[in-house]
């Protein structure tokens, strides 16, 4: 029998070497470039100096990056507390054995992630607005009590940027759960259920045990992604960070000090600092998991 | 022993690899053979959308009559027009010739030394052939930065006060009366209104929010007040600041509240000038053609007047925006640059076309005489717009350029919002009794921004 002819040993880096120089060029080189420069200060466009590890005391010790971090991590606890536990719920409703339409309820819940971040915060911005917004003129309406000046996007910036992001991630992320849900062993259930299981005790040690490599994955995404989050709160809050900056969040404050002062070595530092937090969680989280899987 | 047969060339790979490398080769000579257009003549980036309509009918005309000195207008969002404009001057990648900039814009542009400022610097120019004796001495601060001036200035852009003239005048209310903000408080009060009677008023005086950083310092400057000194230091903590940020505490919140927000370029605030939620609104000329163009409703029903000072006798005017024209460092033949943004900003047929489109005059004084100026305004009810807003223009405050402006605005309003939290809190109003904390928390808030601008070595260096 011929045996199919081996292929050079340079082709794989050949095909490679595109993406290879991409990466270089765009990624490696970029990240090198930013690391000197989170070692310097720069004014201008031609004014560079070099400052040590300056930016970074300053950065421990600058209250706006605090705040920006907890911002961040507020909304980071509401996007995996609030807006995974509805997705999940919307992926176990949808999962139901004998339930019509399910692929139209399907789209209907994952249509808001198909417009984009842009418009979902230019929309968000109209029904929040004082008077005239649809939800004080609603609440209004149903209560006459409810203040129709309640100042959402001024008072209570954080909820109204979590509704907003419930509404338009927790269809998508409730893809993944359905996914997964779909993937359980239905026999296991049922031998459950002959053994006298209730729905309860069924979701807890045979669904969530089952599904659990998917959530781990969803959980991180929504960390990483909460943590890069910048585009909604900034159109939500007309390009700034809320009064009081209560809308500021780590990447707000990068674009902030980068492109609005034209500091782009403290920039770069926030952004290290960025990308370090991410990593610990992200190692935090991956190490929990197989502890976990391990017991 | 066979002697090994050498590979043909199409059998080092497979089928699929000469694929998308065929494709990949295809591709490329495609992209590299791909024609593009060429533009002769010179590049000018503009951004406000009013503007556009004015300036393709004025560039088609000089484009007809300067073949040799064509110009090819480029409309691009204002942000983006900035991070294009500051990231070419970072990295000397392609750009303009001409950039029509908003101030703030400018300011960034402003960062580090004079030297390394991407536009020409045009104040030897300007001394040499007049103009800053033409134009009107305000108009250039924002573009000057260390006593160097690097754009032509495009307007004035001195505000007035629109207000629902009927409303004001079926309450048989007299305007002429109003010289100050408590004359407007105390004269336009009885049109605080609850129409439907849940406890709320559904009517108020003045578009003005402790949000509205943009209004805030519009009503700082009218104060006699300013963010930067000459030296461009942080220098808001002052009594003046701090007197005027308790006074307009009062204005949003307790029980003498009289503004309410109504944003600007939102369907929502414009339905509240519309159904009359809101009685005035401080109003630049180039805001009073937005009103004309997305409230069209209002036509007849508004007029203007000069805005209430703070005290008798005070500044009856301020100044929201500013916009200018700057030629950029790698045009190669500033003369026709210079000979584009003459036209563009001096000739009166010009401005006239500009006034008639934007509402916006001309920081030009030997323009000002000119007719369409003094023409009545149906829109606003047959007022002489032009003249009004010329009235206004030399009493414009002038305004100090720094690379830290917005956040000197963000810190401002920060203390208004804080301050209105602790009168709130402490259900205080009193413009006295919140002194001392308008005072406290200035001064947090400028030694926060002076430490941040103290900490940039290139900034202390570059002033």
């Amino acid at each position: 029998m011929k045996s199919a002819p081996p292929h050079p040993r340079w082709a794989p880096w050949a095909f490679l070497t595109p993406f290879l120089a991409l990466f270089v060029i765009f990624t490696l080189w970029p990240l090198a470039q930013s690391l000197v420069l989170a070692f310097q200060q720069t004014f201008g466009p031609k004014s560079t100096a070099y400052i040590g590890t300056k930016n970074f005391t300053f950065l421990f010790e600058d209250p706006l990056f605090w705040q920006a971090v907890r911002n961040t991590a507020v909304y980071t606890f509401g996007a995996v507390f609030i807006q995974l536990p509805v997705a999940l719920g919307l992926a176990l409703l949808l999962n139901r054995p004998g339930l019509r339409g399910r692929a139209i309820f399907r789209l209907i819940f994952f249509a808001p992630s198909l417009v984009g971040l842009v418009f979902v915060g230019v929309m968000f911005a109209q029904l929040f607005q004082k008077r005239t917004g649809l939800i004080n003129a609603g609440l209004h309406a149903l209560f006459p009590a409810w203040d129709p000046e309640f100042a959402w996007l001024d008072n209570q910036v954080m909820p109204s940027l979590l509704l907003a992001s419930v509404w338009l991630y927790a269809g998508f992320n409730m893809i993944y759960f359905l996914a997964a849900l779909q993937n359980v062993n239905r026999e296991l259930i049922e031998a459950a259920s002959i053994d006298g299981a209730g729905p309860w005790h069924r979701f807890r040690h045979i669904v969530v045990p089952e599904i659990r490599p998917v959530a781990t994955f969803v959980v991180l995404l929504s960390v990483i992604g909460s943590f890069q989050l910048f585009e909604l709160p900034w159109v939500l809050l007309d390009n700034t960070a809320g009064p009081d900056n209560r809308g500021l969040t780590v990447v707000m404050y990068l674009y902030q000090t980068g492109f609005l002062v034209g500091d782009l070595g403290y920039a770069s530092a926030i952004g290290w600092v960025l990308g370090l937090l991410l990593a610990g969680a992200a190692a935090v989280q991956m190490r929990a998991t197989r502890l976990e899987g391990n017991q | 022993m066979p002697r090994p047969r050498f590979k043909r060339p199409f059998e080092l790979l497979s089928p699929g690899a000469w694929t998308i490398v065929t494709l990949a080769l295809v591709s490329s000579a495609i992209y590299a053979a791909w024609p593009v257009p060429e533009r002769p003549g010179r590049d000018f980036w503009m951004f406000s959308p009013p503007n556009v309509q004015h300036y393709r009918a004025v560039l088609d005309a000089w484009n007809a009559q300067h073949p040799d000195n064509r110009v090819n207008l480029i409309q691009i969002h204002y942000q983006a027009l900035e991070r294009r404009l500051l990231a070419a001057f970072t990295s000397d990648a392609p750009v303009a010739d001409l950039v029509e900039t908003e101030s703030r814009t400018m300011a960034r542009a402003f960062a580090g030394p004079l030297e390394a400022i991407g536009f020409v610097d045009l104040t030897e120019r300007l001394h040499r052939e007049g103009l800053f004796e033409a134009i009107n001495p305000p108009s250039f601060s924002t573009w000057t930065t260390r006593g160097r001036t690097f754009a032509l200035p495009h307007d004035v852009h001195p505000c007035l006060l629109g207000y629902r003239a009927d409303l004001v005048e079926a309450a048989g209310i007299d305007v002429a009366q109003i010289e100050t903000w408590e004359d407007f408080r105390r004269l336009l009060g009885p049109l605080i209104r609850d129409h439907d009677g849940d406890g709320r008023p559904d009517r108020y005086l003045l578009n003005f929010w402790d949000t509205n950083f943009d209004l805030l310092t519009v009503l700082l400057w009218q104060a006699g007040g300013d963010l930067f000194d000459a030296q461009e230091r942080a220098a808001f903590a002052t009594e003046l600041n701090a007197r005027t940020i308790a006074e307009l505490a009062g204005w949003v919140a307790g029980p003498r509240r009289f503004c309410v927000d109504a944003r600007d370029f939102t369907a929502g605030g414009d339905q509240m000038r519309l159904e009359g939620t809101v009685v005035a609104a401080i109003l630049p000329d180039w805001l009073a053609a937005v009103w004309r163009s997305n409230i069209p409703g209002l036509a007849g029903k508004v007029k203007l007047m000069r805005l209430p000072a703070w005290e008798r006798g005070g500044r009856r005017t301020s100044v929201w925006g500013g916009t200018a024209l700057g030629i950029t460092k790698s045009a190669p033949d500033f003369e026709k640059s210079w000979a584009v943004a003459k036209h563009l900003y001096l000739s009166p047929q010009v401005a006239e076309s500009l006034f008639r489109t934007t509402y916006i005059i001309s920081p030009v004084k030997a323009h000002w005489q000119l007719p369409f100026y003094h023409e009545p305004d149906p829109f606003f009810s047959g007022q002489k717009v032009g003249a009004m807003y010329l009235a206004e223009a030399p009493h414009v405050p002038p305004r100090i350029a720094s690379p830290y402006m917005t956040l000197a605005m963000e810190r401002m309003m920060a203390v208004l919002v804080s301050l209105k939290a602790h009168a709130i809190a402490r259900n205080t109003y009193d413009a006295e009794a919140l002194l001392p904390e308008a005072r406290r928390l200035l001064a947090d808030a400028q030694r926060d921004l002076s430490a941040r601008m103290g900490r940039n070595v290139l900034y202390r260096s570059a002033q």
